[in-house]
């Protein structure tokens, strides 16, 4: 690695750092401080004073502020993220499971929705000025304007209860026993209830990456030295993908954690509407029952994911642009 | 019909004395603005369209509540038994049939229209609001401020948004207000972002040092001067930001999150999913869903013809 | 070696067909440069393009011919134009050098792969030619490995001509090669590209608005005013002895250095409307000469000297016309006026 690469890289750590403390900071600041009585999130209703004070003790609410906070970054620091009430069980067993179930979910669903969506994009901008393209934009915009959880009720509607080819929801047919990891993630009865949610994502996704990848082949091939590849007589299609495709990508990369942040956050839709037991869905039920340890740890993970997916995206754009290397 | 007028004026100013070789040029670079704005907004079919979706629905949120057929919470009978999801050929005098508690699907539909444009227009000028000071003074004095702002906006970024909506709507409260509020909280990183680069372009352009030069103090170049140049990037980004604010306040109300007071599209499809009603009562489902779509889209079809006008103005 | 006669291009826009190129014809042979100038507009780049039609999508070809080594290379299809001509007979050299490589590709990279593309040649082979252009060109064969951004814009401009030369063309189209150096490194690439001229027997099209570079550089020169050929003839004639009014003004608009005090004359005005070319010689609206002939009727290209070929009704009043146009109060006087038809009449 060059100085100048180590430099920028060790900015970036230091960076990541310091985003990753705000992020915590953040999270600390909107569970705690809400207005009015903030222990109100804690309790259950019909608890008696006594029981109250007790509840309060024990999760170290009646100390002072500056002291939560070090006892919170200690607790995130170590994972114990509490206990769910809701559950009577450790947050991090409940949660770890749904984390996976929802990985494995939109894991899949964004790199596809990605993949797809910037190959689409490209073809579109190579084909500017043609009906082809028009209808590629019109139909691209149509995607991205409908929410996801409209797109997996039409989904929903279409393949599972008129032509019955897939399951309505869940992640398991009942009766089935997971036991081994091939059984939980691979075998056919999951992946057939992983069709539709990840169909959902699949078309709402790869919306924003076409459209900027349409954008910035058009821009591309606005250049000069696209016109030389074409007096040097080369093909189209090495023009299209080798020269014009691989300069236009470098925007799209930091798009991706972008991206990513939203396909976790839309996570809680999809998994709603197809009752996909994944921390999405348990986030929005855990607010609701006031089951607030579940609820921060899920957005705790949820925000380390996206960052560090900022982090990742921001190598790569490193490694796909020799041009900042030198910066 | 503009473009004769324009042509006619071109005509009469060439003829003046003097005037011959120099404004030619500038003229006809008006007159080709002129025509380009004209061809893009109104021959490209998508764009017509989608002005003509924006004006009804502008309309329905304005009188939304007048031009109801029934009222939206009133609860039909039927021989004294509940319309219960009845579909429109069952219901009569009901064109888009009833819901599951009996009301009236077209007058919610027309009536929560006010919901979703009002969310969508005030979220982003919120949004826009806010990006665009933050842009401008953050691009424009640089300097630890700038890096905080950025700082700021990664965070912002980094923030996966669903989760924290639901989880600040909630602390403080489901009003529509507060979701306006969130959203717009929210949707600012991505205006301030693009119109910070555009306003550190916009200080290297002369016009800047020259104003400087004449002393002219830093808020007045700010304002006067370059953020009149940025404007129409704010307007573009607005134009987004409201098609992003629908789809949240939507994604918000189907999640339970929504104001339980109001009704809006979200909250429709919301009612329908709970109560099991989409396996069948079509007339329900539909046309909430392809009203959020329609409006959505339509914002984006007139927003990417703005596009085309503003890149080509960005260009001098 | 190269024929090109009565060439018309044409882009399809929203306000019209806009006729860039509208019946030009000049010839080029073996080792011959040929200087395409003319102001903006004029439709000189256009041409250049024309000739491997390299045309947007809204741009073709509506008439004339081309003809290379007596193929005619208007009917070759896509294919062939690709495989036989692009690159291999005629190459390019863009205005900014930096711009004509792709930025994320080392430049040795491109080379080779161009070379690949139209010969079976191993990627070894490619590389030492690679390495060998580098070092025609001056550079180091050794920074074949880096990418276009870590050159300097002279040397930039040494690394595209490397890639232009690769496979021998017989012709090369230079765009404004030196319009984005500064006035030594210029020199020495001008230098550098005649030397090569000879060493690899190319004929050269330099497109360009400076007549300076011109006058350096080119054996034949063809000025161009709005999409045709208003004069064409060597250099020599074209800077001592311009018949057309145009190539007069042109010739003024350039300090010579060796004079004392001079006055920069310009020619007022702008170029006309290309959608819909009016009746008569296109440049009397600005030509301080104009007479009623001009208005009226489209001239007519005309050999005055063996080789020089004039679109101009009073190309025969070369002489006394050159001392007026001399003379900056005949052009300014242009600049004033109302009725241009009025300018000029001195009779």
């Amino acid at each position: 690695m060059s100085q100048n690469l180590q430099k920028y890289v060790a900015r970036r750590i230091g960076q990541l750092v310091i985003t990753y403390f705000a992020f915590l900071t953040l999270l600390f600041v909107i569970f705690r401080l809400a207005p009015g009585d903030p222990t109100s999130m804690y309790l259950i209703e019909g608890m008696t004073p006594e029981a109250r004070q007790e509840l309060l003790a024990d999760l170290g609410l009646n100390r002072p502020m500056h002291e939560q906070y070090l006892e919170f970054l200690r607790q995130t620091a170590t994972l114990d993220l509490g206990e769910s009430y809701r559950y009577s069980a450790p947050v991090s067993d409940i949660v770890i499971t749904k984390f996976w179930n929802t990985i494995f979910l939109m894991g899949p669903t964004f790199l596809i929705a990605y993949v797809l969506g910037v190959a689409v994009g490209a073809f579109i901008g190579w084909v500017r000025g043609t009906a082809k393209e028009k209808a590629g934009v019109v139909l691209t915009l149509v995607a991205r304007s409908s929410p996801e959880f409209w797109i997996g009720i039409l989904v929903v509607g279409v393949f599972a209860f008129s032509l019955n080819w897939f399951p309505t929801g869940g992640m398991r047919s009942p009766g089935f026993i997971a036991d081994s990891f091939w059984d939980r993630y691979l075998a056919v009865d999951f992946l057939k209830h992983l069709f539709l949610p990840m169909l959902t994502g699949v078309i709402f996704y790869m919306a924003t990456p076409s459209l900027l990848m349409r954008s910035s082949m058009i821009q591309v091939l606005d250049e000069d030295f696209i016109e030389i590849k074409k007096a040097e007589g080369l093909p189209e299609y090495v023009i299209m993908y080798k020269h014009a495709a691989r300069n236009s990508i470098l925007p799209i990369t930091t798009v991706a954690a972008l991206v990513v942040g939203l396909s976790l956050g839309g996570s809680l839709v999809i998994e709603t509407v197809f009752s996909w037991p994944g921390m999405g869905r348990e986030m929005v039920q855990s607010v609701q029952f006031n089951d607030y340890a579940v609820a921060q740890a899920i957005f705790f993970l949820m925000g380390s994911v996206v960052i560090f997916m900022n982090f990742v995206a921001d190598l790569a754009y490193v490694y796909l642009d020799p041009r900042v290397k030198y910066e | 019909m503009s473009t004769s007028l324009t042509d006619r004026l071109m005509d009469r100013i060439g003829t003046l004395p003097g005037s011959r070789f120099v404004n030619r040029r500038r003229l006809k670079r008006y007159k080709s603005d002129v025509i380009g704005i004209k061809n893009i907004v109104l021959s490209d079919w998508l764009a017509r369209f989608g002005i003509v979706v924006l004006l009804v629905f502008t309309f329905m949120a304005l009188f939304g509540p007048y031009i109801t057929p029934y009222e939206p919470d009133a609860v039909h009978r039927e021989d004294g038994e509940v319309l219960r999801s009845a579909s429109p050929a069952e219901a009569e005098g009901h064109l888009l049939g009833t819901t599951n508690y009996g009301g009236d699907v077209l007058s919610q539909l027309i009536v929560s229209a006010r919901v979703s444009v009002g969310v969508g227009l005030f979220a982003a000028l919120i949004a826009v609001f806010i990006g665009t000071n933050a842009a401008l003074i953050s691009g424009y004095y640089g300097g630890w401020a700038d890096d905080i702002l950025m700082r700021v906006v990664d965070i912002a970024y980094g923030l996966p948004f669903l989760p924290f909506v639901i989880v600040l709507v909630f602390i403080f409260g489901t009003s529509i207000q507060n979701i306006i509020l969130v959203i717009g909280l929210i949707l600012w990183r991505d205006s301030a972002r693009v119109i910070r680069s555009e306003v550190l372009t916009q200080k290297q352009r002369p016009y800047v040092e020259s104003a400087k030069a004449v002393g002219a103090s830093d808020l007045r170049i700010l304002y006067k001067h370059i953020f009149p140049n940025v404007l129409p990037l704010a307007g573009l980004y607005m134009a987004f930001a409201v098609a992003y604010a629908v789809i949240y306040e939507a994604s918000l109300a189907f999640l339970g999150y929504g104001d339980p007071e109001v009704y809006s599209w979200g909250q429709m499809l919301f009612q329908a999913y709970n109560s099991g009603a989409i396996r069948y009562a079509w007339w329900w489902v539909f046309p909430a869903g392809i009203c959020i779509m329609l409006l959505v889209s339509s914002v984006f079809f007139v927003g990417r013809s703005l596009e085309e006008i503003t890149n080509r103005e960005l260009r001098h | 070696m190269l024929e090109i006669t009565d060439l018309e291009t044409r882009y399809r826009t929203d306000e019209g067909d806009v006729h860039a190129v509208d019946g030009a014809s000049f010839t080029l042979d073996r080792q011959e440069t040929l200087g395409l100038v003319g102001e903006s507009g004029c439709g000189k780049t256009t041409l250049a393009k024309s000739i491997i039609d390299l045309l947007p999508r809204n741009g073709d070809v509506a008439g004339g011919s081309i003809r290379l080594h007596d193929t005619e290379i208007t009917d070759l299809s896509e294919k062939e134009l690709r495989r036989q001509i692009r690159w291999q007979e005629i190459s390019m050299i863009p205005q900014t050098a930096m711009n004509g490589l792709d930025p994320v590709k080392t430049v040795g990279a491109q080379i080779v792969q161009v070379i690949r593309t139209h010969e079976d040649v191993s990627k070894d082979e490619a590389r030492e030619r690679a390495r060998d252009l580098f070092e025609t060109l001056g550079l180091e064969p050794d920074r074949v490995t880096n990418y276009p951004h870590q050159f300097s814009g002279g040397m930039a401009q040494r690394a595209m001509i490397a890639l232009a030369l690769a496979l021998s063309p017989s012709v090369i189209l230079a765009d404004e090669p030196t319009t984005a150096l500064d006035v030594m490194i210029q020199d020495r690439i001008l230098r550098l590209i005649n030397d090569l001229q000879e060493e690899f027997e190319m004929a050269m099209i330099m497109i360009t608005h400076d007549m300076s570079v011109v006058s350096e550089t080119c054996d034949t020169i063809a000025v161009m005013y709005a999409g045709r050929v208003a004069e064409y003839a060597d250099t020599e004639t074209i800077i001592k002895n311009p018949r057309h009014p145009y190539t007069m003004g042109m010739r003024n608009a350039f300090p010579d250095i060796s004079q004392d005090v001079q006055d920069l004359v310009s020619i007022p005005g702008e170029p006309p409307d290309l959608v819909e070319p009016e009746a008569g010689c296109r440049f009397a609206p600005r030509c301080p000469f104009a007479v009623e002939e001009c208005w009226n009727e489209d001239p007519e290209p005309e050999e005055f000297e063996e080789g020089h070929i004039v679109e101009c009704h009073r190309a025969d009043e070369a002489e006394t016309l050159r001392e007026e146009a001399n003379d900056r109060e005949t052009w300014q006087e242009m600049a004033e006026t109302d009725d241009p038809t009025m300018v000029g009449t001195h009779d």
